[in-house]
């Protein structure tokens, strides 16, 4: 792998014990770290989640500001974090001045990176502040999209933008400020693999053509494993536990990485968690039986409706049978949540229907779930929502998981049990009483899964349930999955996430015009 | 607020073209006029030379009248209510309604012919308002387009969880609980972007250049100095007609 | 440099000597239009002389508050900005909802009792409450109530551009309150001063320019409704809300979240 590391502008880094505490929080943020980075070098930062690699980044680019003293910073610091010899927050305020950038950095969301409406104001906004003269911005802006290979030009709404082409977006214009550090904090978790794939050659590209350095943090390794030439693992008790190529790293700390919840290559989980589900000797209850049945379904969601575009889930024949998952796998903007929402029942049909089996639809009126009242609904079907936040409801965590089955009417007594059981079986107990937006992501994710489960519906659907978790959590949320088929429930899991469909086994619904199966149910036959 | 300049809006007119300071002038006059005094003649005159610039301001009678839906049935609303409950007199009717009309026209013009983004950049360029602040609010109105879908998808969660329905005290609780939910997200989402606008080197300078020059052409001046005069000219008029008379005394 | 304890040192007003002129000059000023008078000229069925001690007052006041505001030493920072601008405009698309509920709801309330309608006005407020609240910094609720108050105008509100007029006022009532406070105290008593101090500024607008023909006590109960329900709804309203959010945790960044405990 040969680049140009004689660029001028390649930044170097040498950080001395530096440690960050945030102000609301007694527990340091990443502590005792002592590292050195040549200009050009290409450094992946691993470490399990609380272990402060966003907050690293945020350092070096400067953002982290201690404050004149009482109210005004964000926390405190210790130690030095130098950039070729310049404190980092001096680096950006003499960098915003000098109108040249010493660090860029690419945040993971990419709805939060678009600032402006339009794709070239977008572009330019970093060129603006840095007082870039008016002459000079148009040309860098138009160069640094050719240099993302930007499919639309200049004036196109940034609203109508997908997740892969807003990431592609920031990155134009963080290189337009043709900054010494490039800084990555996740920036493919929130994206597809296309997107992923082009967002990747991208960057690769840029870092070709400039050697400017480059401190990556990223979960899923595949592909970003061949742009680094060193892995530093950051230790979650502080300090560095590991620093050196990344064959030499993951030979020593695979295993140990792994079990800290990284995707370690070739210890990823979908291997480690066994051979795809096979069906039980001894049938569970109700087995096979259908529950939830979707015949010439069309669907789409409100606002589309509302715009006057077409819908995008068209004629789908599908069911979901006790003991048995479905997996609907397609890229983003395949109609995979549309799809997942109208079987939940929380979006109504625009053609066909979608029918609940006689078990789930005995004593309604009507057997079509979106006509079903919420109290109706909460006890038969569960939806898991991609962004654990959205069902938040409550003020504290056990609270929350009593909520599903108040409303479905179970006395009192059995919804306490219920709350015990399932804050035991989460592993939520000790943070019970806290507020449930205060939790970390995992846990989140797991509260919300409780949450669903508390009503004992016979029915879950789950929206992208393993979406920018680590890879304990993927683990246990797959055990979890397979307990529940096992145990007679029907599951409904939509993901762009292909390994989870490997295992968890049973029919795969692919979506997407592509695909010469769209639309079709296969049914899976014997191992992955 | 984003999709200024969608269907049924000229953006290539007199005065849609003009800068959005002159077209903020407008509305600003008109205000001051109709908030002086209410009487038929005054606003009925503000209401009529509005009305006559309509075909220059680039937007056809229906599109106005769509993204203005509220002020017209307020203004209906009101002046019927005025004649039936209120004084009975037909002229505080009338008066009430070209009022509401009037006073509400410039702000919906300026709204559907503008960028937002033009808008902040004459703001801060022209008006020298302070750059960081109307930059993180234009930044914010970006951000609610996205809230809207957010609180399309809230209802949705919560009803997989169980609520909605029930009597209307529960339903205002449910209500309320949402809307604190759209709130944290929104403050989440505000300190995110936050983050994503000082990585790009904002507020770190109080200098900048703009890559949007935002100038003042004559044509400016006219549009501008017609807002104007529609402000002396239905106060002359409601002074003429002896109506005119100030709220204040 | 460690920073347990917040607004015990920062956020006093360092006066320095500018500052101090500035301040003198502003009580000076207030002094010398006691000392002068205002002019024999007749407005409002009285004399403006009759408004010099109130005027004196104000002037005073007025310089005095500004410069609490200039000198404390509370810096913005991005996130407050952005944060206050969201609030904001969320808080002008609220009162875009209000503008069409709101001849709805004040006609049949208004046929009761006139002044009745005031017991809604809370909801004007509240933008300004809230932002200066949760951002804690000086100028926040004004630009609340000014941001929320252009967008108000913008998306059709009924008022068009004097909302904007109506929320720098409403804005200033509000700052006027937590500069008073020095920009320290952020309680639920802080919060119902600051409601009625939109609320007063609301009913002075309003009955200057749209109810003026109301008989005397109808024009005071408007303004004792008014205040009260800018107490409330404002007042207690934003702070409950204010409160909440910041259990969520989502106000870590800022100076409000900065109050809260170290978990």
């Amino acid at each position: 792998m040969t680049r140009s590391s004689g660029w001028p502008g390649a930044v170097g880094v040498a950080a001395r014990g530096w440690g960050w505490r945030y102000a609301t929080r007694r527990a340091w943020a990443v502590r005792g770290v002592d590292l050195d980075v040549a200009p050009g070098e290409r450094v992946l930062l691993l470490g399990s989640s609380g272990s402060g690699k966003s907050t690293l980044l945020a350092g070096l680019a400067g953002l982290l500001d201690p404050g004149e003293g009482a109210d005004d910073g964000t926390g405190e610091e210790e130690g030095s974090l130098h950039l070729d010899g310049v404190p980092a927050r001096v680096a950006r305020r003499r960098a915003v001045a000098g109108g040249a950038a010493r660090t860029g950095l690419l945040l993971q969301d990419p709805l939060a990176q678009t600032v402006l409406a339009r794709c070239g104001d977008d572009v330019a906004f970093g060129l603006e502040n840095h007082a870039v003269p008016t002459v000079e911005i148009w040309p860098r802006v138009e160069a640094a999209m050719r240099g993302v290979a930007f499919p639309y030009p200049t004036a196109h709404p940034t609203d109508q933008l997908s997740g892969g082409e807003r990431q592609r977006l920031a990155l134009a214009g963080v290189i337009a400020l043709r900054p010494g550090l490039l800084l990555l904090d996740e920036p493919s978790a929130m994206l597809d693999e296309p997107g992923t794939r082009m967002l990747r050659e991208q960057v690769a590209a840029v870092l070709a053509a400039t050697g400017a350095t480059c401190v990556l943090v990223e979960h899923r390794l595949a592909g970003w494993i061949d742009l680094v030439d060193r892995v530093v693992v950051l230790d979650r008790t502080g300090g560095i536990a590991a620093d050196g190529p990344p064959v030499t790293v993951f030979a020593a700390h695979g295993a140990a990485l792994a079990a800290g919840g990284v995707w370690v290559p070739g210890h990823e989980p979908g291997r480690g968690a066994g051979p795809p589900r096979t069906p039980p000797a001894t049938a569970p209850p109700g087995d096979g039986e259908m529950l939830l049945q979707a015949r010439g379904l069309t669907a789409t969601r409100r606002a589309r409706a509302r715009a006057g575009l077409p819908p995008v889930v068209a004629g789908i024949d599908v069911t979901v049978a006790a003991g048995r998952a479905l997996c609907v796998l397609g890229d983003n903007g395949t109609g995979k949540s549309t799809l997942a929402l109208t079987l939940a029942g929380l979006e109504r049909p625009v053609a066909g229907e979608v029918v609940a089996g006689p078990r789930l639809a005995a004593g309604l009126r009507s057997p079509s779930p979106h006509r079903w009242r919420p109290r109706e609904l909460v006890s038969r079907i569960g939806t898991v929502f991609q962004d654990p936040e959205h069902q938040i409801v409550a003020t504290t965590v056990a609270a929350e998981i009593a909520v599903g089955p108040r409303r479905a009417g179970v006395p009192a007594a059995d919804v306490e049990a219920r709350v015990e059981e399932l804050l035991g079986r989460m592993r939520l107990e000790h943070v019970a009483r806290a507020n449930p937006f205060t939790l970390s992501g995992g846990e989140q994710r797991r509260l919300s899964v409780a949450a669903v489960l508390a009503a004992r519906p016979r029915v879950l659907v789950l929206d992208e349930p393993t979406f920018g978790q680590d890879a304990r959590t993927w683990d246990a949320l797959v055990a979890l999955l397979r307990e529940l088929i096992a145990a007679g429930h029907g599951v409904v899991a939509v993901t762009h996430d292909a390994p989870l469909a490997g295992v968890l086994g049973d029919a795969v619904l692919r979506l997407g015009s592509e695909h010469p199966d769209r639309g079709r149910e296969e049914p899976r036959v014997g191992a992955a | 607020m984003t999709g200024a300049l969608d269907r049924g809006v000229d953006a290539a007119a007199y005065a849609a073209r003009a800068n959005p300071v002159a077209k903020l002038a407008v509305g600003l006059s008109i205000a001051v006029a109709m908030v002086l005094s209410l009487d038929p003649v005054t606003a009925g005159t503000a209401l009529l030379l509005e009305v006559v610039a309509l075909p220059w301001c680039g937007l056809s009678p229906v599109a106005l009248a769509r993204r203005s839906w509220v002020a017209l049935v307020a203004a209906l609303a009101a002046g019927v209510g005025t004649a039936l409950f209120g004084s009975g007199d037909p002229q505080a009717a009338a008066a009430v309604t070209a009022r509401i009309l009037a006073v509400t026209l410039p702000g919906v013009v300026l709204l559907a012919t503008t960028d937002p983004t033009d808008l902040a950049d004459a703001l801060a360029q022209v008006l020298r308002l302070p750059h960081r602040f109307v930059l993180a609010a234009l930044a914010a109105t970006r951000l609610l387009g996205v809230l809207s879908d957010e609180w399309a998808v809230l209802g949705l969660a919560r009803r997989a969880r169980g609520l909605g329905g029930g009597g209307p005290l529960g339903r205002l609780r449910d209500h309320l609980g949402r809307i604190l939910a759209l709130l944290v997200v929104a403050v989440r989402r505000a300190t995110v972007l936050a983050t994503a606008m000082e990585a790009r080197g904002f507020g770190a300078a109080t200098r900048r250049t703009w890559a949007r020059p935002s100038r003042l052409h004559p044509s400016d001046a006219v549009v501008a100095g017609y807002g104007l005069l529609v402000a002396v000219a239905a106060t002359a008029a409601g002074v003429a007609a002896g109506t005119w008379h100030l709220v204040l005394t | 440099m460690s920073t347990t304890v917040p607004g015990r040192r920062a956020g006093a007003p360092r006066l320095s000597a500018v500052h101090l002129a500035a301040l003198a000059a502003g009580v000076l000023a207030g002094l010398l239009v006691w000392r002068i008078g205002l002019p024999d000229v007749h407005v409002w069925d009285t004399t403006l002389t009759a408004l010099t001690v109130p005027t004196a007052l104000t002037v005073g006041a007025g310089a005095g508050v500004v410069v609490i505001a200039v000198t404390s030493h509370r810096a913005w920072r991005v996130v407050d900005m952005t944060v206050a601008a969201v609030l904001a405009v969320a808080g002008g698309l609220f009162l875009w909802g209000m503008n069409a509920a709101w001849l709805p709801l004040t006609t049949p309330i208004g046929k009761v009792y006139p002044p009745l309608p005031a017991l809604l006005n809370g909801v004007w407020i509240l933008p300004g409450v809230l932002t200066g609240l949760i951002v804690r910094k000086p100028g926040a609720a004004l630009f609340g109530e000014t941001v929320a108050g252009a967008v108000e105008a913008l998306t059709g509100g009924l008022w068009g551009f004097t909302s904007l007029y109506y929320g720098i006022v409403e804005g200033l009532g509000v700052e006027l309150v937590f500069a008073l406070l020095l920009y320290r105290r952020y309680g639920p008593v802080a919060a119902m001063a600051a409601g009625a101090g939109g609320g007063v500024a609301l009913s002075v607008l309003d009955l200057t320019f749209y109810f003026t023909d109301y008989p005397a006590g109808q024009k005071l109960a408007y303004v004792l409704l008014s205040v009260l329900s800018c107490i409330v709804i404002a007042g207690l309203g934003g702070w409950a809300l204010a409160r909440a959010l910041a259990a969520t945790g989502a106000l870590a960044p800022l100076s409000s979240g900065r109050a809260a405990q170290r978990v």
